[in-house]
């Protein structure tokens, strides 16, 4: 609803991008063409718009021809469209007197050899930009406080290190965990390349720091239920899992004085069932009540309801005093009020025997990079001693099959891209099998071996130097002897250009990894996209690294990308920096498009109300009528109710019915009457 | 352009030979003829070895699948198409199995053998298996040896193929001479080709 009908007067800008736009088609006759356009009283045109000269040309012509609309040919609005409000801003104007027509991504880049057909298309896109910002209308963004504190869900290496990033600048952060413990897979590695350092040694810190830190809320064996809300202002619903056990803590909720779980472990003593224990990936057995391993954080035993028998003997285990199991115990719901998020929720690896090729799960001898950890680690389930699971025996000649399921564009599970740390883990393993077994001699089939890192080549000159054998061939396919269980491993030696086939103690499969299975639960909760590859997408692969397209929700270690543990932590410090900004700042500004109901025109009949997928909309009385109300903080202008309402009592601020009538007009009558 | 040398010593001339690879060896169309005809992306073989390393030929002869690919990607026309290794592969289609990139090499391979019958240059026994499936209908025809086998199993002499139903034989030699096939496998024969 324009107040007082203004005159428009529109000025267009249109960008050269260098030769991104002016190499495809003519700057020179879209500039002559808009000046023909109804209302425009401006045209100008150069090399870069979004340059300081570009911007101050915007602003400059603003003053000059007393523009009330700005219109810019150039870019995509995703990274220039806030630069050049701001510029509209410093000429005078209302920001949100500002269109974008986008003839770089949508045009010249498309239509690259057809000169006349992208000038003209050009000509389409400003025509219609321009029927728009004739209607533009002056908007206030809203302000709206953010909450002070902050959510990281899961706890690996790269999420406790934005915890505690966060933590530590004052914020309180609800660090969230599915697992019983925190660590991640980082906790299931033996050593940690290039440096050798042990990796529970370096990790153990971090682990017990999240667990005491005060700004710090841990919520582990913890998964999210349910997302509301917007940046500064999310409601984050937790499902705390039934653990069967209670921390000291809510022992005394409970009454149980000096109560509540020390981690004795006298009730898996007792408990007579055995299951596989997930962390070393099977290859020990733990109880229905159980911890991970020794430096679990929390320290808590947890009972896998799944298996347990009910028969009661932890229970009478732990004692009256202490009291710390219920068996009927439930889980429970928790609502947290935080102002922005961080997801840390790692990876996995691929189902490796689905390459049939190599064997795995068919073949006793071949494992994968994961167990080789398991099994080298004095803690893990053989304490350290490297065997052949055929026949305990510890094997001598030891074959890496690198690649195993990346780079590969044969669909199914395998990835076409590049693990990034398989390369220099299979190089680790290869120097802790020469360095633990005399005589043992690693064959690492390779295609490249990338060691990008920081002192990663030099790694990669210590191993060869060590004694590893290296063959340059990816693995074609691996044959079992029956009775030896020995494997032979064939390939090409493509350096020598001559086919090979080695027999091998034992087989170590450096299998591709890949999204988390509820990374796309987690993902549509949030509201994030996802790459091609399936990992979660940031907002610009180099600009915005952390950041992703929801306001307010930030991204940290693998679960964006394959990475190793330092670019993990360099990334969980970035989004521990990013988070932390709107809640330091204390308000977002949020775009003003919402919708705004006209009561004059609203009926009351209340169809929109259930219709908003964000719960915006209310009925409420107004001088004695029925009519619907927005809360504009909950509203994302997504359109469902403006579209929808029979009376046209909804008005999309900035994507107003006229608005967008205009510009269907101009494409369609090419610019006749309207 | 490899540059000539002249020692007035052909043997020399041949040892000290310039083996430099020139760009201008390579014919960028051979790449587009492979890919048209094997209708498979030729060109994106990262030379992983797995081809060579699936394929039953490679440890018992010089084949190697992947140094195909090699030259296919490089346009080195007449290296591949001159190299006799090219009849070695027994399009078992190991490597089309295994292949990371999703090529088939063994189509590959299939296009440059037809390239190859362009220029004449065929094999003296693929030539005469030509003349034996126009003749008899059969590349490997029944023989006594096998006659005496199959009633040994109790099965008839002959199968029930062309040796069967010979009067399907006129049928096969008019695709046959569609393609001109026997007559090109006589003339070359002839010739005292390859
Ligand atoms: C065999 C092997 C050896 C390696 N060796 C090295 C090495 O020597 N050096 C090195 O730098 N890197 C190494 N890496 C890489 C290293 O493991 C990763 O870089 C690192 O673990 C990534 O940490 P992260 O926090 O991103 O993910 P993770 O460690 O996977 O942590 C993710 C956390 O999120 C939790 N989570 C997942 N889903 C949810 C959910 N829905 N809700 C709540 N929580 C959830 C998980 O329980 C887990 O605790 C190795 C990897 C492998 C496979
Ligand atoms: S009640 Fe369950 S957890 Fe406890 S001892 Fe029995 S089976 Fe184990
Ligand atoms: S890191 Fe090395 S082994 Fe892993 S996918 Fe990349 S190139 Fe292959
Ligand atoms: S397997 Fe495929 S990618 Fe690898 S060398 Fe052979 S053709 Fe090339
Ligand atoms: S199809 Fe040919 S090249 Fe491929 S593996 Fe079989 S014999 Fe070798």
């Amino acid at each position: 609803m324009a107040e007082a009908k203004e005159q428009p007067r529109i000025g267009v800008f249109i960008c050269h991008c260098g030769t991104n736009i002016a190499g495809s088609l003519s700057i020179e006759e879209v500039k002559e063409y808009a000046m023909t356009l109804p209302g425009v009283v401006a045209a100008e045109e150069y090399q870069y718009m979004c340059s300081t000269p570009g911007q101050s040309l915007i602003a400059d012509a603003i003053a000059e021809h007393k523009l009330n609309g700005v219109v810019v040919a150039a870019c995509s609005p995703r990274l220039h469209e806030p630069t050049f409000r701001t510029a509209t801003q410093e000429g005078g104007l209302n920001k949100f007197r500002f269109e974008m027509a986008n003839i770089r991504d949508q045009n010249s880049w498309v239509h690259m050899h057809d000169w006349e057909g992208a000038t003209s298309k050009a000509k389409d896109q400003v025509r219609i930009a321009v029927a728009k910002a004739r209607l533009l209308e002056d908007l206030e963004p809203k302000s709206v406080p953010v909450e002070h504190a902050a959510l990281v869900l899961g706890a690996g290496v790269g999420g406790m290190q934005a915890a505690l990033d966060l933590a530590s600048a004052g914020i309180k952060t609800y660090l969230v965990d599915k697992d019983p413990t925190v660590g991640g897979r980082m906790s299931q590695l033996d050593k940690t390349f290039p440096t050798l350092d042990c990796s529970q040694c370096i990790l153990t810190p971090k682990m017990v720091d999240v667990g005491r830190h005060p700004n710090i809320e841990l919520r582990t064996f913890t998964e999210v239920e349910n997302v509301e809300g917007y940046i500064g202002n999310f409601t984050i619903t937790l499902r705390k899992k039934a653990r069967g056990v209670l921390s000291p803590a809510e022992a005394e909720e409970r009454g149980i004085v000096g109560g509540g779980c020390n981690g004795c472990g006298d009730c898996s003593e007792v408990c007579p069932v055995i299951k596989p224990n997930p962390f070393e990936l099977g290859m020990a057995p733990r109880k229905a009540i159980y911890i991970y391993h020794p430096q679990v954080n929390p320290l808590l035993y947890t009972i896998d309801f799944d298996s347990c028998v009910k028969c009661g003997l932890c229970v009478t285990a732990c004692g009256e005093e202490k009291k710390a199991i219920d068996l009927d115990m439930v889980d429970t719901f928790e609502q947290v009020k935080v102002g922005t998020c961080i997801l840390a929720i790692g990876y996995d690896l691929i189902p490796i025997e689905e390459k049939t090729e190599w064997g795995y799960k068919r073949y006793d001898n071949v494992i994968t990079g994961l167990e080789f950890e398991r099994l080298i680690c004095a803690s893990g389930p053989t304490g350290g001693k490297l065997i052949r699971p055929s026949d305990g025996q510890i094997p001598k000649k030891i074959g890496f099959v690198l690649c195993a399921g990346s780079r590969d564009n044969t669909g199914g599970v395998a990835k076409p891209y590049c693990s990034r740390f398989c390369c220099m883990y299979s190089l680790k393993h290869a120097h802790q099998i020469m360095e633990k077994i005399p005589g043992a001699v690693p064959y690492i089939f390779y295609m490249d071996i990338r060691s990008f890192g920081k002192m990663y080549e030099e790694f990669y000159y210590r191993i060869q130097n060590e004694g590893a054998k290296f063959i340059r061939g990816r693995v074609a396919n691996i044959l079992e002897d029956p009775s030896s269980k020995n494997l032979t491993v064939f390939t090409e030696d493509t350096l020598l250009g001559r086919p090979l086939s080695l027999e091998m103690d034992m087989v170590v499969l450096a299998a591709a990894i890949q999204p988390k299975p509820e990374a796309e639960r987690i993902r549509q909760m949030f509201g994030v996209s996802k790459s091609q590859d399936g990992w979660l997408l940031e907002a610009h692969p180099k600009l915005n690294p952390c950041g992703t397209t929801t306001a307010g929700i930030y991204l940290a270690g693998v679960c964006q990308g394959p990475k190793d543990i330092p670019d993990t932590v360099a990334q969980a410090e970035g989004a521990a920096s990013a988070a932390s900004i709107p809640i330091h700042t204390g308000e977002v500004q949020l775009e003003p498009y919402f919708a705004q109901c006209v009561d004059e025109l609203c009926a009351g009949c209340g169809m929109c109300v259930n219709l908003c997928p964000y719960g915006a909309l209310a009925l409420v009385e107004k001088n004695g009528r029925t009519v619907m109300e927005v809360t504009e903080a909950k509203c994302k202008g997504c359109g469902t109710c403006g579209g929808f309402c029979p009376g046209g009592a909804i008005k999309m601020q900035h994507f107003t019915s006229p608005q967008i009538c205009a510009q269907i007009d101009a494409f369609l009558l090419e610019g006749g009457e309207q | 352009m490899a540059t000539d040398k002249n020692y007035g010593n052909p043997e020399l001339e041949n040892k000290l030979r310039d083996r430099y690879y020139y760009t201008t060896d390579s014919n960028p169309e051979f790449l587009e003829d492979v890919k048209t005809l094997s209708r498979t992306i030729a060109h994106m073989c990262f030379q992983c070895g797995t081809c060579t390393g699936s394929c039953p030929s490679a440890p018992r002869s010089s084949y190697r699948i992947r140094l195909f690919m090699r030259r296919g990607v490089l346009g080195l026309e007449q290296e591949a198409l001159n190299d006799p290794d090219l009849w070695l592969c027994t399009t078992c289609y190991s490597c089309t199995d295994r292949c990371p990139r999703d090529i088939a090499p063994t189509d590959v391979i299939m296009a440059m053998r037809n390239l190859a019958f362009k220029y004449d240059i065929v094999p003296r026994n693929f030539l005469k298996t030509v003349q034996l499936i126009y003749n008899t209908g059969h590349g490997v025809p029944n023989n006594d040896v096998n006659r005496a086998a199959r009633v040994k199993l109790g099965l008839t002499a002959d199968p029930p193929t062309t040796h069967g139903y010979p009067e399907f034989i006129p049928g096969i030699q008019k695709i046959m001479d569609h393609y001109e096939m026997k007559d090109n496998a006589d003339r070359i024969l002839a010739e005292g080709g390859q």
